[in-house]
């Protein structure tokens, strides 16, 4: 009995995440072209229900509604595979997060807020980021068209190269929480009423990891895979409608991963400052504000994302390429070892 | 539940396997062997070895099959043909050696006592990182310099500025150029090229002094 009622809690948990998952990305979508229509002293899209509200929706009934091309000379099983190899990867990540304490709830009982958890979280966040790249580098070759390829090339070269210094900016958190299970390091980031955030004890780690992240999800200054301005539209040239929508949604969700994953590692994931001298530990309240929290934190940085997109210009590849290598990837180096020495001579 | 995932996994490997000789289309080999490799982590994770099944993941799926289907990509590698079998002489091995596999997994199977997995803590991330770091540092060590050296050998293969050679091949990234857009001194009919990285460096090599040195190319 416990066993089913276990399985019917995880199939519950994972739809609540999937939709608010899909619900974040649609809105992260409506505003990202707000905030640029800001940014850029223009409106954005503001005619679709209140202020906007319910562009997500128009937009999607358009993708459903599109002609859905093929070209004629692709490689077609490859074609169709990709853009769900591109989706599939981005959505596995999502249930190793956790979301919240544990809560003791009515009928149910003390349940965690996490879908699943495991000893080497992190790692399998890792592995299934790395598997993203398949998605983008089998587009690109299997459209059979010069810019798609080249999209596709790019993107495998840049996310093998930053995907390094990525890894290494976490082992900073890593050894300071001494574990690679997301919960237990959330937890380890409780002490002093929910202020132990490991930004404060590795800040280099942090902004490498800020930057790496950028680049793994293709966004602005980074987005030479999809740069407009000389590969049309790099690897998905000549993806339309749906499968165009999955890329797409591919994107969004990346980013809002790598926002799960600095919130947790890096900003005390639920922790917040001083909750449970409020509402008390294991409260309901506290559950909700720690939610709460946890959702403002990933917000703040898909906003962050946005903002920089508005704001910076484009890397060259060759910048892309020296900059990953010769900066990043030395200044990850460095922070573990100020990390290390810290740890060693018990400062931390 | 657990030999129901087994019998899934374990078939997917197989199945998986099979496909990758049975293809020819050499992109359809390498995804295959990416499902190979995932299967087989499955199959770890079910064995409680999750740090293993992660680093499976990682470093085949995520960064060595990377490679390969980027080269498979770049090189543009057509469909084989199919052609005779040559050297048939194999087909009698093979099949002898899969009947000696098969009677070693018929005999473990029915004669080795085989006991119900037990939950062991060697497979998790905190047993193996002291292991490695204290009784197995040496080979570890070892190892780290054997990659360190590949790497740096691999950087003096592809890193031989300086070399020229008037029939060099156009290597990506690099500049070609016309002697006679450089030192307009030189005569038309015989361009010639160089390799360099940048113009600077052409024109060092070319024994130009200053690049922007207005005097030598107004003539």
């Amino acid at each position: 009995m416990d066993q089913v009622l276990d399985i019917i809690l995880r199939f519950v948990a994972i739809t609540v995440v999937f939709v608010v998952v899909l619900l974040v990305v649609a809105y992260t979508v409506l505003a990202e072209r707000r905030i640029l229509g800001f940014i850029q002293g223009r409106l954005g899209p503001n005619r679709v229900g209140y202020g906007g509200s319910l562009q997500p929706f128009a937009d999607l009934l358009k993708f459903i509604l599109k002609e859905d091309i093929v070209p004629d000379k692709s490689t077609r099983f490859i074609y169709f595979l990709a853009p769900v190899i591109a989706t599939m990867a981005a959505l596995m990540t999502m249930i190793v997060y956790p979301f919240g304490p544990e809560v003791t709830l009515p009928v149910i009982g003390s349940i965690q807020l996490v879908v699943a958890r495991f000893d080497v979280a992190l790692l399998y966040v890792l592995g299934i980021t790395s598997l993203g790249v398949y998605g983008i580098a089998l587009a690109g070759w299997s459209s059979n068209n010069k810019y798609s390829l080249m999209g596709g090339l790019r993107s495998s070269a840049q996310m093998i190269s930053y995907e390094l210094a990525l890894g290494l900016s976490l082992i900073g958190p890593i050894m300071l929480a001494g574990s690679l299970d997301l919960g237990q390091i959330v937890e380890g980031q409780s002490r002093w009423h929910g202020t132990g955030w490991l930004i404060l004890f590795a800040p280099l780690s942090f902004i490498t990891y800020l930057i790496a992240a950028i680049a793994e999800t293709n966004r602005v200054p980074f987005d030479l895979p999809e740069a407009e301005t000389e590969l049309v539209a790099g690897f998905h040239t000549e993806y339309s409608a749906m499968k165009f929508a999955l890329f797409f949604l591919a994107e969004y969700i990346n980013m809002f991963t790598v926002s799960m994953l600095a919130t947790t590692l890096f900003l005390g994931g639920w922790n917040v400052p001083f909750a449970d001298v409020v509402f008390g530990r294991g409260t309901f309240l506290f559950a909700l504000v720690s939610v709460i929290g946890f959702l403002l934190k990933v917000i703040f940085f898909l906003f962050l994302y946005i903002w920089i997109r508005g704001t910076l210009p484009r890397f060259r590849f060759d910048q892309l390429m020296s900059f990953g290598w010769k900066f990043l990837l030395p200044l990850a180096l460095v922070s573990i070892f100020v990390t290390a020495t810290l740890i060693f001579l018990n400062v931390l | 539940m657990l030999v129901l995932l087994f019998i899934l996994f374990g078939g997917l490997a197989i199945g998986c396997a099979i496909n990758v000789v049975a293809q020819r289309n050499p992109l359809y080999c390498a995804i295959s062997l990416i499902g190979v490799f995932m299967a087989l982590a499955s199959l770890y994770l079910m064995l409680a070895a999750p740090f293993i099944a992660a680093v499976q993941v990682i470093v085949y799926a995520g960064a060595i099959m990377v490679l390969v289907v980027f080269v498979i990509m770049l090189l543009n590698v057509e469909q084989e043909e199919k052609r005779r079998i040559r050297m048939g002489f194999l087909v009698p091995a093979a099949i002898a050696l899969a009947a000696v596999l098969i009677a070693e997994v018929s005999f473990l199977l029915a004669f080795v006592d085989s006991e119900p997995l037990q939950r062991s803590d060697v497979g998790l991330t905190r047993s193996i990182g002291p292991a490695l770091f204290t009784q197995y540092l040496l080979p570890f060590e070892i190892t780290s310099i054997l990659l360190l050296m590949a790497i740096v050998g691999a950087m003096t293969l592809a890193r031989r500025t300086g070399e020229l050679s008037p029939r060099a091949r156009v290597v990506p990234g690099d500049q070609m150029l016309a002697l006679s857009e450089i030192d307009p001194t030189t005569s038309h009919e015989e361009p010639g090229t160089i390799e360099a990285h940048t113009t600077s460096e052409a024109a060092r090599v070319l024994g130009i002094t200053d690049l922007r040195d207005q005097t030598k190319r107004d003539k």
